[in-house]
């Protein structure tokens, strides 16, 4: 890497890390990207060569926490225990545990997703591949292990899973942001136990 | 978990002889809702300001609020206006309907029919309904308690038809029903699937859904 490149990632950094804290704490609508380059300590400018836009910079931040939380469940996987709905179970209440640290910036960023005026680089909401493959991996081992039918679609079953968990997140939008991860959880756990009393093999 | 507002129970409004100030007030409030749902499906909720409504509605900020409060008020009467027109159409396709799964693909056709052929202001209505204040997320989830019932209806309906076990939880599988259907919105948006594709992975959906509960 040269030092161009190296500064330029620094200052990437330096914004991701400064625009979740605003969009988190200030509110996404209220942070401009001039507050966001004030926080960062860098120059509007250098916003701007970096991301094309606000919803931009939103969606990098996003897909920078993932990271986080994907190396960690690289490392919870292979010791999680219990039958396919109980990894189901823990997989998703991890996720919600995650995302409720920082929840008004969740709900921001589903907000953005949708709106109708966003530019473009914005990272639909629900389009996440690795949790898609975390899930069909636990199925397919599921099915393995005779837990689940082997005649079944594993990625229709992923959709539907994810479709209930994606919008259970609604839970906390309608508390105002201000709602424990365990709520959403609990109801998870109940959606994902009438799913898969369907799966059982008779 | 509602993403549009409903409000069907308004009550039959007495017909009465409009004065002319009245006809030109609903005049006024119908520029202003005609102006706000074009800027609204162009530029969202958050980038829609009154100013802008007034504007192209060609009349005065002050004009725009002596028909409505505010601007969550002002969407969301757009929003209702909307549900009214399909909401008899979703009970009807629910009603003739001969099993669980052709009632429900029949009433949320009607609704991917419907916001498929606007997708902007849906996009629109989806953003809000994540951040809206608390007063307006009581609206809405108050008036989504009629779509929530429809699918009630279905449920119970296969319950009694014997289709469904009798010992279901109906809420719980309306709730899981309703989730895949929003959430299928995203293909329309990002990917876009065409109603018939919405639909075809919505049935689906609703196989993995029902399959433990099938009598």
């Amino acid at each position: 890497m040269g030092v161009r490149d190296e500064q330029k990632a620094a200052t990437r950094e330096k914004v991701l890390v400064a625009a979740r804290d605003l969009f988190n704490d200030v509110g996404y609508e209220e942070t401009t990207i001039r507050a966001i380059a004030e926080r960062a300590g860098v120059s509007v400018g250098s916003v701007f060569t970096t991301f094309a836009s606000k919803a931009e910079v939103l969606s990098h931040v996003m897909t920078h926490r993932l990271d986080e939380l994907y190396a960690e469940f690289d490392r919870v996987i292979p010791v999680l225990r219990g039958s396919t709905t109980d990894r189901l179970c823990s997989i998703f209440a991890i996720h919600y545990a995650f995302e409720t640290r920082r929840v008004k910036l969740f709900l921001a960023h589903i907000a953005a997703s949708y709106n109708p005026s966003n530019e473009a680089g914005v990272t639909p909401y629900g389009r996440n591949p690795r949790l898609s493959q975390m899930l069909v991996d636990v199925l397919a081992e599921g099915v393995r292990k005779g837990e689940v039918r082997a005649d079944l679609d594993l990625n229709l079953l992923v959709d539907t899973l994810k479709a209930a968990y994606a919008w259970n997140y609604r839970m906390a939008a309608a508390a105002g942001g201000d709602l424990p991860a365990a709520e959403m959880s609990a109801a998870m756990d109940r959606q994902i136990a009438v799913i898969a009393e369907g799966w059982k093999p008779r | 978990m509602s993403f549009v507002s409903v409000n069907i129970e308004q009550g039959a409004e007495t017909p009465v002889k409009l004065t002319r100030r009245a006809l030109a007030k609903q005049r006024t409030r119908e520029r202003v809702l005609a102006a706000a749902r074009r800027l609204f499906s162009e530029r969202g909720y958050e980038g829609a300001t009154i100013r802008d409504i007034a504007q192209a509605a060609g009349m005065s900020t002050g004009a725009v609020f002596a028909s409505f409060a505010d601007k969550s008020e002002l969407f969301e009467e757009i929003l209702t206006a909307d549900y009214e027109v399909i909401y008899a159409q979703m009970t009807q396709a629910a009603r003739t309907a001969k099993t669980v799964d052709e009632a429900l693909l029949g009433l949320f056709g009607v609704a991917y029919s419907f916001h498929v052929e606007q997708l902007p202001l849906l996009r629109a209505s989806i953003s809000v309904s994540w951040t809206r204040s608390e007063a307006a997320e009581r609206r809405a989830r108050n008036d989504l308690k009629h779509i929530f019932k429809l699918i009630g209806v279905a449920l119970q309906r296969a319950v009694d038809e014997g289709q469904l076990k009798k010992d279901i939880d109906a809420k719980l599988l309306a709730e899981i029903v309703w989730d895949v259907y929003v959430a299928n919105y995203r293909r329309a948006v990002y990917d876009g699937w065409s109603v018939e594709a919405l639909l075809a992975r919505l049935s689906d959906q609703l196989k993995v859904i029902f399959a433990g509960a099938r009598a």
